[in-house]
Order: structure tokens, then C-alpha cells, then sequence
């Protein structure tokens, strides 16, 4: 019985199937999952609450962008040699599909036009200082008052409770790298810790906030009632640590830097091909076997530093191991080696590619095909190159519908179909449009 | 307006840990299928764990998941590699042979019972090679969703014949190529394209449970980890479309925000951002040097970010923290607004009071294992707080249980399955795979 085919799906092939039905040119004839939702998008000069409403504004949810006079200032973060229309690139690549309004929260006004917009909310996520919304009357425990529905979100570096959670500083990407312990073991030994070059505690900060918010809806859907949910970038990237506290509980060990080396496998690294970095990693038995086959060292895998994983994983073993393997992969290109690595039969498998530049990765017809990033030429901001929604959906799809748009561009818009009208008084005075 | 004087009291009340246990899960109710492997696919399932969610996970009988046996002496403990826990809490370890009929027709029964199927294996794999893919178990199940995480995704030209690890994704997105400095890259120290990816395709499911919840229907939900790094190189991809270049590696810097950097302390390293004129003025004054904040190469940020500039801001600000401890630079930066935090190792963490009051550092007390620290889950929800229930368990620990309480079958049944090797439990002697020595039958559910 061990090994019997099954009886194929009536049908084209998989790979076939699975490509019309995610077909990204076609996205736009599907549903979206999220578009019953209403969200209020309140992260002032805060990338991960940005990030979080993005998310569910790319899976289909209502996102109202609330700044204050003036526009976000997170508008002005970007690179110091390129920007759109005075839109920092940073806050150009994320703020999409949104509604943008300005509110000036230190009016009455304002705050009375926020809780009315709270009441028929799903969703409200904020950025600021802990406590800080709630002083003004725009908390939490405020607003479930006149809604308590509502799933509010709060993204803060230190969270709402703790010891550390008063009189804490703004959030940085830097350091929240730095208190999740990443940093720590990121980078060689013997120099100092070295970040992730993207802001991705902002990113992790998102995933687990957006998804935490479903879990919400989920049980809302059940119970009627919604909640607070309290995340930090810090956090969030700590609980993508693996081992590193239970090994610090079990042995003592602590987790340090092993730049090009792995302590849990190996091989799993970084060598020099003929034109440039390459990973490669072969590190179960099957797969090193594989690995000292397609560079003709078959000798290896029995060699007594190398014919285990135990073995492999010895750091002394690990530095032998890599020179060996970069004697012959500094006589190949990164070509040669990925069309070695796709004609070896098996058992075993090499997990093999370049380091790339970004504007090698933009080459790569793999992405384009599969919809990962897009050209569009929009009314506002002209020509732009944007990355995708990372997800495949086949029912309901996510998308890109437009990139940010200025501060208070939607402001007759979302007051005329939540404020029963425009009001004078709101669109000049009060939102300092 | 001024934070009220009572707001932390009340959010510690909100969020009391001490009462997580009393309060509903979020995800009850919810049946996950966990057919995957290592940490892309596990993760995703054990997520949906934390937040209350069912997960039933399955192993080949014998061996099991290879990250039992992940790592080097340092590791195992209690007859187990540490890492296999991260990924697994909370779940039912049932051994399923999958190459067997019987073992598929066992998937088929459980997948008919779940809610969400979670898998990581090369794309086409369950359907073509098990009988178990997405178009066979939507026909037993329409209300399925279906989430697959693979490297390249489950079509395009990568797709076939390359595997993809945590490291390669890192490589071939572009992330290691704007990571650091110089020209050796450095490989980002956890295995981030997986975490990430497996964090992304537990929100996307569900997203499409918030689907299903609206009209019944479920579908197919892919997650690919090289396309999961791409997405999260924020302005990387605008910036190459405009100018047609790579956007620079900045080191410890950074592009939009000066000062910052990664300082050294007499006892570690601090990291320190002052992204504002207002912190800016407040690091010149704790640091000793208001005549900075009036210097005009630093009066701006875009002023303080030009190279030259940011590396004299570099030289004051390390000279101020070289003879301080992390823990005094810090105080002293948050006493004036500014962001300083500690360069945090796993031995700072495990007993940082603060992570502890928020079970971010979560201390439990297994069965099987005994005490534990781990990681508790991110997010901290005021009604349904995600949990740890206990840790992770030897292959097939739970199959009478699964098999009884969700399949309802009889022992006479499952002696049969066990006869023809289509259920098993770890094999003997198995590294990683069975209880720890001197285990005397804790833990069984029968």
C-alpha cells in the first residue's frame, strides 16, 4: 500500500488550476473578505498602526484616515533623495486604499465628529502614547460606552500595562529590534549587533494586530461584544525568536550572534559564488547528502566532522564546512549552481538562490507573473512602482485600489455619506483643511 | 489634555494576566488541521492556537516534525531538541502515515471535521502524491479553508523543483541586500521568513473565516515567504521604481531618522532614535551638549541625516554612553522623551519584570515536561487573551483521544490502525520523538 498514487482530480493539473483560480488579473471579479468592515485609522507618526490598517484595507475593509490639520507627519518619512509631491516615499508605499479626512482633536468639535464616526465603527486603531486618546475623552473605555462593538487596537512600544508602560518614550522600529532580542543576535560576533534593514518590528506589529483583530470579529460575531487589544512591535517580533528563551530556561545557553553561522543548522549560509553572495543550505542528512553530491564531494558525508547534525552544527565544523563548500562555489556562477541544484535526482534536496539587490529581485519575472508588484499610473502622484498584498486568495482576493491620497482629500465625501452633509463649520474651521 | 491619572490602573485591570485563564478564547470552536513541517506552516496553526483555536497536528509515526531534533548538543534537553516548542503549543499530536490509504482516508475524516487546513509541503504535493489536496478535501467539505505556505508560492516559474528556506527568502527578495553594511551580508539571526510569512497566512485565514462567517464559504489561502519579505521592505520597491537604484544599506542608521544608532555601554549595547526636533533638543541636553541642538548642521532632521552629520551626532552620543550601564542611558533617555532601549538577550528578557507582568515571558508548568519558559503570545486581548495551554508533545501522544472524541471511533478500530501502520506513536529509542526519561504516563488522555 506505502507509496499508491491516488486517483487524479478530473480536471487540469494543479499548478494549472491553482494559477486560474488566484489569476491576478481577474481579482478584481471577486468579492472582498473585509468589506463589511469600518475602520478608523489613528496612527499619527506611527508605521505599525499605519501597517495594521493597511492590511485589513487591503483584504477589503472601509479605512477612514483620520489626521490632524496639516496631514500626518508620518507624510514626511522617506528617503532624503526622492519623494512624490512632498509625500515622503515611506508613507507613500503604505497609506493605500484609504479615505483621508483631517480632524483637529483639540476641539470639541473634532472630538464630537471622531465619536460620532467610533459609534458605526467596527475597527479603531491608534498609535499614540498610551493613555493619550483616553485623556481626551477617545479612549477605550470612552468609546465602548457609545459602542461596545467596537474592536479597538493600540500600538505602543512598551504596551498599555507593565511596569514600563508609563511615561514611555515614541516607538522606533531600532529599538524595538533591540528590546525583542533580534538585534542581539543578529550580525558577527566579534562587531556589534546589526537591524534588519526594513522597518520590520512595524510589519510584525501589523500581522499580529490585524490578525488579532479578526480573532475579535471572529468572537464578536458570537458574544456581541468588542474589545481592547494591546500590541507592540517589540513583542511582536520577540515571539518570532524560536528557541531562544526556552533555551535560556533548559541550559542556560544564551542565544548570541553567530553572523554566517547557525547554531541550530547547517549548513544554512551565505558563500561566495563566481558573480556574487549566494545562500545554500542543506542541513537534514538527505539533504547535505544532496548538497556534497552536486558539488562532487560525496566524501563528505562521510566525513566524522560532517556525517551528522550534530556534527554539522559544532561551530568549528560549521567554519571548516562553509570553506569547503565556497572552494567550489566561488568557481561557479549563481546559474550554474541553481540549474546543478534543479537536475540533481535526489534523495534530498538543496535549498539554493542569489542575494539579490532589490533591482535584480525587480528582473525576476517569477514576481510579475504572480502579481507582486505593479506599475500604476495614478491621477495624484504619477508613476509609481508598489509592492502587492503578499496573500493568494481564491475567493476573495486582496487588493490595491489606490495609493495614499493627500490629507483631508476625502473629507466632503466621508462627511457626506457619515454626517448626513457637509458642514461648513467642518470642512474649514475645525478640520483645518 | 493631560493622561488620566487612573489610565494604567485601569488598562492593568483590563488586561490583568492573572485572569487570562478565566476569560473566553477568541477562536473556540475552531478546528485547525495541521499537516506541516518545521516552522513555515506549524507556526501558522500555533498562532491560531494562541488565539483559542483547536489544532490537531499531525506527524509521521516514528520520527516526527525534523525540528525535534534541531540543533546541536546545546539543545536537547529532556529527550528533545528546545526548538520544537515555539511552534507547537497546545496541540493534539496525532502519527498519521500519510503514504497509506488508510492514513489518507484518516485526513479525509479529519479534514471533514475542521474548519482550517494548514500545510507546507511543495506545491501539489497532498494532491498529487496524497490525495488529500484542496480540490479533494473542499469536495468533503465545502466550508474548508485551506491555507498553504509554500517559498515561491503554489505556481510561476519558481515554483517547481525550488525549495526555499528562511534564508534563501531573505536573499533573493533583496531584504539581506539592504541589511547592514558593507559587503559580507548578514544573515538575519532568526528565521524570519518564516515567522513572518506563517504570522501572515494565520491573518489571512482569517480574513477568510470572516468570510466564511458572512456567507458559508470557504477557499483557498496561499502564503509564500520569499513574496512575504517582499512585502515588507517598506519603501525599497517606490524608491527603485523612481530612481532606478538600490536603496543604500544604512548599518545601524537609518534613512528618514537621525539621530540613530546602536550605542556601546559599559555592560551591552543601547539603541537610541531621537526622530523629532523636540527629542532631538532633549538628547543634546541629557547627553551634555545643548550647543548641538543650535548647531545648524543639526538643526533639521533632514539636516541630522546628511552622513557627515549623523556620524558626528554617532561620535557624541557613544561617547556619552561608553562609561554607562544600559539601564542608565535608558532611564536617563526616557526621563527626556527619547527612545533608548536596552540591546536585550535572552538572559535580560527571562527575567525582566516587565515582560513578565505581561506574560510576555510566559512561565508554565507541563505534564510531561515540567516548568517552562517561553515566549507567551504577542497580542494582548482585554477579553479573549490568547494563552499558552501546554507545550508540545512526543508524536502521536494524543491519537486515542483524537480519534475517539473526533472521530468517534472504537479501540477495536484504532488496534487495527495501529496493526496496519497507518497511526503510531514516536519509536523507541527515537531522539526527539518520545518522552523524556523517567516519564511514567503523564499527560494521557485516553
Amino acid at each position: 500500500m506505502k507509496g499508491e498514487r491516488p486517483r487524479p482530480v478530473d480536471g487540469p493539473a494543479w499548478e494549472e488550476w491553482i494559477r486560474q483560480a488566484e489569476d491576478p488579473a481577474r481579482v478584481a471579479d471577486k468579492p472582498e473578505a473585509l468589506d463589511d468592515l469600518l475602520v478608523l485609522d489613528l496612527s499619527l507618526g506611527h508605521y505599525g498602526a499605519l501597517l495594521t490598517a493597511t492590511y485589513l484595507a487591503e483584504l477589503g475593509a472601509e479605512v477612514i484616515k483620520v489626521e490632524p490639520p496639516g496631514g500626518d507627519p508620518a507624510r514626511r518619512w522617506g528617503p532624503a533623495d526622492a519623494s512624490v509631491n512632498g509625500e515622503g516615499l515611506a508613507f507613500l508605499a503604505e497609506a493605500r486604499n484609504r479615505y483621508h479626512i483631517t480632524l483637529d482633536l483639540g476641539t470639541a468639535e473634532g472630538r464630537r465628529v471622531l465619536k460620532g464616526l467610533a459609534a458605526r465603527a467596527d475597527v479603531l486603531v491608534e498609535g499614540y502614547a498610551p493613555g493619550h486618546l483616553d485623556g481626551l475623552g477617545l479612549g477605550y473605555r470612552q468609546l465602548r460606552k457609545i459602542n461596545p462593538r467596537l474592536v479597538y487596537v493600540a500600538c505602543s512600544a512598551w504596551g498599555q500595562f507593565g511596569p514600563k508602560a508609563k511615561g514611555q518614550p515614541a516607538e522606533y522600529d531600532l529599538t524595538d529590534q533591540a528590546l525583542s532580542g533580534l538585534l542581539h543576535i543578529t550580525g558577527a560576533p566579534e562587531s556589534p549587533p546589526v537591524k534588519v534593514g526594513s522597518w520590520i518590528s512595524a510589519y510584525a506589529q501589523a500581522a499580529w494586530g490585524s490578525g488579532a483583530t479578526l480573532a475579535a470579529l471572529h468572537w464578536r460575531g458570537q458574544s456581541g461584544r468588542g474589545q481592547m487589544i494591546d500590541v507592540t512591535g517589540a513583542e511582536a517580533l520577540m515571539r518570532y525568536l524560536e528557541y531562544t528563551l526556552l533555551l535560556q530556561h533548559a541550559s542556560g545557553h544564551t542565544r548570541e550572534r553567530t553572523g554566517l553561522y547557525e547554531i541550530a543548522v547547517f549548513p544554512y549560509t551565505f558563500v561566495r559564488a563566481k558573480d556574487g553572495w549566494v545562500f545554500i543550505a542543506g542541513y537534514t542528512d538527505p539533504n547535505f547528502g544532496a548538497l556534497c553530491r552536486i558539488m562532487d564531494r560525496p566524501e563528505l558525508t562521510r566525513d566524522p566532522r560532517f556525517n551528522t547534525t550534530l556534527q554539522r552544527t559544532q561551530l568549528e565544523n560549521e567554519v571548516q564546512l562553509r570553506d569547503e563548500i565556497q572552494k567550489w562555489s566561488v568557481n561557479h556562477t549563481a546559474d550554474e549552481i541553481l540549474a546543478r541544484v534543479l537536475a540533481d535526482p535526489g534523495p534530498g534536496i538543496v535549498v539554493f538562490g542569489p542575494m539579490n539587490l532589490p533591482t535584480r529581485t525587480l528582473e525576476e519575472a517569477h514576481w510579475w507573473e504572480r502579481g507582486c508588484f505593479k506599475r500604476v499610473s495614478d491621477p495624484v502622484y504619477g508613476e509609481l512602482l508598489l509592492q502587492m498584498p503578499a496573500w493568494r486568495m481564491t475567493r476573495t482576493p486582496p487588493r490595491l485600489k489606490w495609493p495614499c491620497r493627500p490629507a483631508g482629500y476625502h473629507q466632503d465625501h466621508v462627511f457626506q455619506k457619515y454626517g448626513g452633509g457637509v458642514k461648513k463649520s467642518l470642512t474649514r474651521g475645525v478640520t483645518g483643511r | 489634555m493631560a493622561i488620566r491619572k487612573d489610565y494604567f490602573e485601569w488598562a492593568a485591570r483590563e488586561f490583568n494576566p492573572a485572569r487570562i485563564h478565566e476569560k473566553p478564547e477568541a477562536l473556540r470552536g475552531i478546528r485547525v488541521l495541521d499537516l506541516s513541517v518545521i516552522y513555515f506552516g506549524p507556526a501558522t496553526a500555533d498562532f491560531l492556537g494562541e488565539l483559542g483555536a483547536e489544532v490537531v497536528k499531525v506527524e509521521m509515526p516514528g520520527q516526527g516534525d525534523v525540528t525535534r531534533i534541531l540543533g546541536n548538543a546545546s539543545f536537547f534537553w529532556k529527550n528533545i531538541s528546545v526548538a520544537f516548542f515555539c511552534a507547537n503549543h497546545s496541540k493534539y499530536h496525532v502519527g498519521i502515515d500519510m503514504h497509506r490509504a488508510a492514513g489518507q482516508e484518516l485526513i479525509r475524516q479529519l479534514a471533514a471535521r475542521s474548519d482550517i487546513v494548514v500545510e507546507n509541503f511543495k506545491a501539489g504535493t497532498l494532491e498529487e502524491k496524497f490525495g488529500i489536496g484542496y480540490r479533494q478535501l473542499r469536495e468533503i467539505n465545502p466550508r474548508l479553508i485551506y491555507v498553504a505556505n509554500t517559498g515561491f508560492g503554489q505556481w510561476g516559474p519558481f515554483s517547481r523543483g525550488r525549495a526555499s528556506y528562511d534564508g534563501l527568502a531573505q536573499a533573493v527578495s533583496g531584504l539581506t541586500a539592504i541589511t547592514g553594511a558593507g559587503d559580507v551580508p548578514t544573515k538575519i539571526g532568526n528565521y524570519l521568513g518564516d515567522w513572518f510569512g506563517a504570522c501572515m497566512s494565520a491573518l489571512a485565514a482569517l480574513a477568510a473565516l470572516h468570510w466564511r462567517d458572512r456567507t458559508g464559504e470557504g477557499q483557498f489561502v496561499e502564503m509564500a515567504q520569499c513574496e512575504g519579505l517582499l512585502r515588507a521592505m517598506d519603501w525599497t520597491w517606490l524608491y527603485a521604481g523612481l530612481t532606478g537604484r538600490d536603496r543604500a544599506k544604512a548599518g545601524n542608521g537609518d534613512h528618514v531618522f537621525a539621530p540613530s544608532g546602536v550605542y556601546r555601554c559599559a555592560d551591552g549595547y543601547v539603541a537610541l532614535v531621537a526622530g523629532t526636533d523636540g527629542e532631538f533638543k532633549a538628547l543634546c541636553r541629557f547627553i551634555g551638549r545643548p550647543a548641538l541642538a543650535k548647531d545648524p548642521r543639526f538643526e533639521t532632521r533632514d539636516a541630522r541625516r546628511r552622513k557627515e552629520h549623523a556620524r558626528a551626532l554617532d561620535l557624541a552620543i557613544g561617547a556619552w554612553c561608553a562609561g554607562r550601564s544600559r539601564a542608565q542611558v535608558e532611564a536617563r533617555a526616557r526621563k527626556a522623551g527619547v527612545a533608548a532601549a536596552p540591546v536585550m538577550t535572552a538572559k535580560d528578557q527571562i527575567t525582566d519584570a516587565h515582560l513578565r507582568a505581561r506574560r510576555t515571558v510566559w512561565e508554565h508548568h507541563d505534564p510531561v515536561y515540567g516548568p517552562m519558559v517561553e515566549c507567551g503570545p504577542a497580542p494582548k486581548l482585554s477579553e479573549t487573551p490568547a494563552r499558552i495551554r501546554w507545550a508540545g508533545k512526543p508524536v502521536g501522544f494524543h491519537n486515542e483521544f483524537v480519534l475517539k472524541s473526533i472521530l468517534g471511533l472504537d479501540d477495536e478500530q484504532i488496534r487495527a490502525l495501529y496493526a496496519e501502520g497507518a497511526v503510531g506513536r514516536w519509536a523507541e529509542g527515537r531522539r526527539g520523538a518520545g518522552p523524556p526519561e523517567g516519564w511514567k504516563g503523564e499527560g494521557v488522555l485516553q
